[in-house]
């Protein structure tokens, strides 16, 4: 068993360790955005990083070790972005430091208050339809809600995934 | 062939985490979902590379650990965007009515509630929070862990609302 990697495996898992430090690096310059927005721009630049490495490292490349590479950064990135967006769009988390900024006990309203920010629950479920309206999965009219074809489509795509995830 | 090994690795893995998060609700085993999936990763990571070392004369280890790495972090992204996202839980909410027409209201004044309740209790059941009359507390580990999340956050330049930033 050779367990070296390749160089360009090499060079992939040394960017996959400066992807989060990137990261770090970006949230303290403005122009970089919102957190989504940089997130991609790291992504980005990674892969810029690793085709330039894939170029510079001395000695011919072999399909296995850029593919493999390839595979290691695509890895790491689908890791540091489940993180990433567990801290940055994770409601469970953000209740938790929404009752712990409050600084004292709260009853389910007010938690609710503290975690809208003053708003209420109605601009939250806004923001999450938002998200279904854009991708054109629902559509509102009068008042209510409904499911387009494309919706309901994914809804069945999301019973196989939860299904065949052992989620039910 | 070290990478055919590495993708065999990962259908096993494929096949073993949903049985296990099966058998855990069905013999109500204490290890959560991300516990389960790490563990069926472990497993079958090993269980590839003594595959690799038997069959493969020159076996790769880090051609076979990228494919795996990809499959099985592919594996937990699809796993993570179907198990708690509020805006498909209100997708599926809609779709499941037999009408396929939900009120807004209705979804603003009882579905929304629902899975904060839900939320709320996978933190009480966590640890991290407690209730007390009609009250809620974070505990010492919850106020541990809010304190580390506030941390990331501000070191990753992330805001604390978890609302999605739609002009990103």
């Amino acid at each position: 068993m050779n367990m070296l990697p390749g160089p360009a495996q090499a060079a992939a898992i040394g960017l996959s360790v400066v992807l989060p430090l990137l990261l770090l690096c970006y949230a303290r310059i403005a122009a970089t955005g919102g957190s989504g927005r940089r997130f991609r721009l790291g992504c980005v630049s990674i892969i810029a990083l690793y085709a330039i490495a894939c170029i510079a490292l001395p000695g011919q490349r072999h399909f296995d070790d850029v593919l493999g590479g390839l595979f290691l950064l695509a890895t790491a990135m689908m890791f540091c972005y489940i993180l990433f967006s567990l801290l940055a769009w994770g409601f469970t988390l953000t209740l938790l430091t929404a009752l712990v900024k409050a600084g004292r006990p709260l009853t389910l309203e007010q938690w609710t208050v503290a975690y809208m920010q003053g708003g209420d629950l109605g601009t939250f479920t806004h923001n999450r339809l938002k998200l279904l309206v854009g991708a054109g999965m629902v559509i509102t009219a009068d008042g209510r809600l409904a499911p387009t074809a494309k919706g309901v489509a994914v809804a069945r795509l999301v019973k196989l995934v939860r299904l065949s995830t052992g989620l039910g | 062939m070290s990478f055919m090994i590495g993708l065999l690795a990962a259908v096993t893995f494929a096949v073993l985490a949903p049985a296990l998060q099966l058998m855990a609700r069905a013999r109500e085993w204490k290890f959560g979902p991300v516990m389960l999936l790490a563990i069926a990763a472990i497993v079958t990571h090993g269980l590839g590379v003594m595959l690799g070392i038997f069959v493969v004369p020159q076996f790769q280890y880090w051609d076979a650990a990228s494919i795996f790495g990809f499959c099985v972090m592919g594996y937990v992204f699809a796993f993570g965007a179907v198990y708690k996202s509020v805006s498909l839980d209100i997708l599926l909410g809609v779709v499941d009515r037999p009408e396929r027409r939900a009120p807004l209201s209705e979804i603003v004044e009882q579905q929304v509630p629902a899975l904060f309740q839900g939320r709320i209790g996978n933190l009480v059941d966590g640890g991290l929070v407690e209730p007390a009359d009609s009250h809620f507390t974070a505990t010492a580990a919850g106020r541990t862990m809010a304190s580390r999340v506030g941390q990331l956050r501000r070191a990753f330049g992330i805001g604390d609302t978890s609302l999605y930033d739609f002009s990103d």
